[in-house]
């Protein structure tokens, strides 16, 4: 009953345009329309820690108007977290904070814990990122909501409850009145995120700082969240801090975006000027790394070399100095400051040569220079012609789900894959994408355990698993191999690099020379210097430690590497260096790449094949153009129209299918369509007509589109006219 | 709730059969009270042994099974729990001493319980502080001195005090020595020979309960739901109070529940010094004597209060923890 097509455009808040009306800094600016809610200068913040003192915040300012969005992007370790919690007063004791935070004119800094928590949760508030460990787990929600009320208004028993079922209802959580008895871990991630919002806008705070509100959620529940929270933003009229590192989400929630890189505000513009015309070529790279869900594959990524810079020992000059293609000698005397690019209304860069980059005009394609992509062997030869790397036919893994204590019986079946069908050729990159829950990880582990599946066959060049002798399966071993998401966790601490590659060499019998020539190969193939072989994982970098991993990977030789998130864990920078690295070693190596990811754009960029996988099942499959271009099953459709483009402009026109409800429980029997109890498409059918979809489950057909393998396990599959007017905008 | 305390009941009455039929096989295996009467001097004729350890119902010459099976039926339909090889019911001996230790240990187990959690919170809250770091070293200090030594030590200083008083103020053997049959003097009495065992008990296992208990804390205090309530308007010590402590709390719940049977038969040191016959020294007498009925009925209850301290935990972590369902 709560399923139906939410279709917004992406309006902002109060219908108006978005002006420049954050007030940058000591900007000298005409009388502003409204006072400053929340005005931050020179805000630096320092911890001591064993290796010196880290600064993780050097001179932030920015002010914040009424009911407006001011986004603070950057990667990990950029301080922008630290700001935030900094307003917030919630810094360890071991924290200096100096400079100046003004809430509605009252000065923050030097008060104490008492005083502070007079604020929180009254005139400012905060959104955590993971919603699953951010509410208590042995209260109730009703409890933690009333906790916050209590604590700031002198309610009865009876108003805390009505305010509270009215709060729980306006971040769209059904049966808001019995849901209040109910405990943090009966919730699903999103429900958690809504509940740990409304606990923010329960006393009409004037401030919310989201910090990265919707990092640990899917991409539909992502939608959901942030449509929620400019709910809550129109119904407080609260200004929002969103900080994010992701461009997509800012590009859709904020009205003024402030750019980090190592504990310094480097620009800061209105959002459509930033998108638009970047003046720092930090920014410019930022945006140039960043794969888009709305581009085809041919574009090739522009990673910025190296890494951010220590905070404990910052280099004099300007941070960004060893990365940036446009370095001087002056860059290296001074950082420069955060001042107004000329010709620019609002914007502000802290660069150097931002007069040269805006007087040319320069554009991250003039400043960063872009790779040429590797040639590949197979480009030439049709899909059909080239050799079947992986099989898989109706694939099953099922779990039993068991109850009582001495006497186990079972009392349910855990359907988590349940017929999955796709194959994987020579040379190309079938990319399998879901949500939390949907099966990926799950379908990755039962082919690397070149074990007989439970249910339907696993073929891995030609063989098929069930009938391997051991011999056979130990070969089969070196032609399949896996790369994890975590690098940090996926490689022994102890072993130097040198260990870690020599390992799956050592297990297939090389030689102690041999071994010795193609580590170095290796090093150098994935970017590496291979002097650095007698290090340890933890002397390298989150990027350079996946190298490693990818190389381990690749030692052997493998005819297919399977994929399992190997960039979530990256930042944007970093990301883009890794995924021209593995296009470069597919068309280098003619390998297979098995990609199990949940990025959209990253799947657009990097596959040729998509498979869409939902509850277990691929729900549509085919070419990754076809699938992002025209998508015909509803949950593709709904999943793509989620992915927030990292263009703000783009992002208002668009209209968004947003899923209501969560993913189903693996655990419950479903006779039908396994997507029907969210499908907008049936939600929209005649009664008569929706039987179908609740009564029989839809095969993945394909032909439909004549000359393709394009195929969609739907009664009623989207016609391409029906997709175009969702499906992901495209500027070109 | 009824019906999960219900089944879970007979899962335990299973279990501690089971158990408790174990120990006697086992008991009655290794020990030999024939080799009591082989020890005296001059040896009892066997004639005579015989009689009196078919008396007891522990004659080695006996079938196991059969002496099995009349020990079983005397539990079950008389509730006799059997002789000792000197011919005493063992019943009567445990349950006297029953009765002793659970006047030792009461209040010594709430005392520590009390102290040693508030210890830990006080401590987890200013972690590295100066009180952190003398309370820790104090526990320390408390958790390697031998249980004897400690003893010892307060019996000393009671011995002290008594002197320099004047009059004894601290009584340092038994559990009673008033006679008279009035509320009041028994009390005081009871409450002066009791002071000193419960005073050393309190620490060896308040220290447990603070080092734990601290660590616990210090474990959810940083947890991200703290901070929420922080946002929220709690100020930083009302925050881990409320929502820190709580959780914390129930890894401490299980422990004071599984340490119900340790606390009545682990006492042997303290029973010994201030000489009071607990179950723990009775325990250990037993099976020096090779009283195999004893040292049966001692495990038997050994075993009944662990697991009623496993139900009381289930109780209490379900209480606790609304994650934990009872169904």
């Amino acid at each position: 009953m709560t399923d139906q097509i939410l279709t917004t455009t992406g309006d902002h808040p109060d219908g108006t345009p978005p002006e420049g009306l954050v007030l940058p800094a000591g900007a000298g600016r005409l009388t502003p329309a409204t006072e400053p809610v929340l005005s931050v200068r020179d805000l630096h913040v320092s911890f001591a820690s064993e290796a010196g003192t880290v600064r993780a915040v050097r001179g932030v300012s920015f002010d914040l108007l009424p009911a407006r969005t001011l986004g603070i992007v950057g990667e990990s370790g950029s301080g922008k977290s630290v700001t935030s919690l900094s307003i917030m007063g919630l810094l360890d004791q071991n924290a200096r904070v100096e400079g100046s935070i003004r809430l509605k004119g009252t000065e923050l800094l030097g008060k104490t814990e008492l005083e502070m928590s007079k604020h929180r949760g009254n005139d400012m508030a905060m959104v955590f990122q993971d919603p699953l460990s951010a509410l208590t787990p042995v209260f109730s929600i009703g409890d933690q909501l009333a906790e916050a009320l209590d604590l700031h208004q002198d309610l009865t028993r009876k108003q805390v409850r009505d305010r509270s079922v009215e709060l729980l209802d306006l971040v769209g959580i059904p049966n808001p009145a019995e849901r209040l008895k109910s405990f943090p871990h009966q919730f699903s991630g999103g429900m958690r995120q809504r509940v740990m919002i409304a606990i923010a806008i329960a006393n009409d705070p004037d401030v919310i700082i989201a910090d990265e509100p919707t990092t640990a959620l899917d991409v539909t529940i992502q939608a959901q969240v942030l449509e929620v929270l400019k709910k809550a933003q129109r119904e407080t009229g609260a200004a929002v801090v969103m900080i994010t590192h992701d461009l997509g989400v800012v590009a859709g929630v904020a009205d003024d975006v402030l750019v980090m890189y190592a504990g310094r505000p480097v620009e800061q513009a209105p959002v459509d000027e930033l998108f638009a015309r970047p003046a720092m070529p930090y920014t410019m790279g930022l945006l140039g790394a960043v794969p888009r869900p709305d581009r085809g594959e041919n574009r090739r990524l522009v990673p910025i070399q190296g890494n951010p810079p220590s905070l404990v020992d910052l280099p004099v000059g300007c941070p960004f100095a060893d990365r940036c293609p446009l370095v001087e000698d002056r860059c290296r005397t001074a950082e420069p400051p955060l001042a107004p690019v000329p010709g620019r209304v609002d914007q502000r860069a802290a660069c150097v040569r931002v007069d040269e980059i805006v007087a040319e005009g320069l554009t991250f394609e003039d400043v960063y220079p872009v790779g040429e992509a590797a040639e590949s062997g197979l480009d030439g030869v049709p899909r059909e012609e080239r050799e079947v790397v992986l099989e898989v036919t109706d694939l099953k893994k099922h779990f039993p789900l068991t109850k009582g204590g001495f006497l186990r019986r079972r009392a349910g079946t855990v359907k988590a894959v349940d017929g999955v069908t796709f194959d994987v050729r020579a040379g190309e990159t079938l990319a399998l994408v879901g949500e939390s829950g949907s099966g990926k990880t799950t379908t990755l582990l039962e082919i690397m355990r070149l074990q007989a599946p439970q249910g339907g066959t696993v073929a891995v060049l030609g063989k098929n698993l069930a009938e391997l002798a051991r011999p056979e399966r130990a070969a089969l071993r070196r032609e399949l191999q896996i790369v994890f998401q975590d690098p940090q966790s996926s490689m022994d601490p102890r072993l130097p690099v040198y260990d870690i590659l020599a390992e799956p060499l050592k297990v297939h019998g090389w030689s102690r020379a041999r071994t010795n020539e193609r580590i170095s190969e290796l090093m150098r193939l994935v970017g590496l210097n291979p002097d650095h072989v007698d290090r340890f994982p933890t002397q390298f970098s989150g990027g350079q430690r996946q190298r490693i991993a990818i190389a381990r990977a690749l030692a052997v030789g493998p005819r297919l590497v399977v994929l399992d998130e190997p960039v979530s864990a990256l930042d944007v920078s970093i990301q883009a260096g890794v995924i021209n690295l593995l296009e470069d070693l597919q068309a280098q190596l003619g390998v297979a790449f098995l990609f199990v990811a949940h990025d959209l754009s990253v799947i657009r960029h990097i596959s040729s094949r998509t498979a869409v996988m939902y509850l277990g099942q691929v729900v549509e499959q085919g070419d990754t153009e076809a699938v992002f271009t025209a998508p015909r099953h509803p949950y593709t459709q709904a999943l793509l129209s989620a992915v927030p483009l990292p263009d703000p402009q783009l992002e208002r026109q668009r209209r968004r299918v947003v899923l209501q409800g969560d993913l189903p429980s693996p655990a419950q029997e479903i006779v039908g369509c396994r997507f029907a109890s969210r499908c907008p498409v049936r939600a929209a059918l005649p009664a008569d007509r929706r039987t179908l979809c609740d009564t029989v489950q839809p095969g993945l057909a394909t032909g439909a589109v004549p000359g393709t393998d394009h195929g969609a396990a739907c009664h009623y599959p989207l016609t391409s006219s029906a997709a175009e007017d969702v499906r992901v905008p495209s500027r070109a | 709730m009824v019906r999960f305390l219900v089944r879970r009941l007979a899962n335990y009455v299973v279990l501690l059969f089971v158990a408790v039929s174990f120990t006697y096989f086992v008991a009655s295996y290794f020990m030999d009270p024939r080799s009591n009467y082989l020890s005296r001097h001059p040896i009892p004729p066997k004639a005579s042994i015989d009689l009196s350890l078919t008396a007891a119902n522990i004659n080695d010459e006996d079938p196991l099974l059969g002496r099995y099976w009349r020990w079983l039926t005397n539990i079950v339909l008389h509730w006799n729990w059997g002789l000792s090889p000197d011919q005493d019911p063992v019943g009567a001996a445990v349950s006297g001493r029953i009765g002793a230790s659970l006047q030792l240990v009461t209040l010594a187990t709430i005392l520590s319980i009390v102290v040693g959690v508030a210890i830990g919170v006080f401590t987890a809250i200013r972690q590295y502080r100066w009180q952190d770091r003398v309370l820790g070293g104090l526990a320390t200090f408390f958790l390697v001195i031998p249980t004897a030594v400690l003893a010892l030590f307060v019996v000393l200083g009671a011995i002290w005090i008594n002197k320099g008083l004047g009059f004894r103020l601290f009584y340092v053997t038994g559990l009673h020595s008033y006679e008279g049959s009035q509320f009041g003097p028994w009390l005081l009495d009871f409450l002066q020979h009791l002071v000193l065992p419960t005073i050393v008990l309190t620490i060896i296992s308040a220290v447990t309960y603070h080092l734990t208990q601290r660590t616990y804390l210090l474990d959810t205090m940083n947890a991200d739901y703290v901070r929420t309530a922080r946002a929220k308007g709690l100020p930083l010590n009302k925050a881990i109070r409320k929502h820190a402590l709580r959780t914390s709390l129930i890894p401490t719940a299980v422990n004071v529940a599984f340490s119900i049977a340790s606390v009545f038969t682990g006492a042997v040191i303290t029973e010994s010094v201030f000489a009071i016959n607990g179950l723990g020294r009775y325990f250990v007498t037993t099976i020096q004597q090779n009283d195999i009925n004893g040292a049966v009925c001692i495990a038997a209850f050994a075993g009944a209060c662990t697991l009623a301290g496993a139900l009381l935990a289930d109780v209490v972590v379900a209480w606790l923890d609304p994650r934990v369902r009872l169904s």
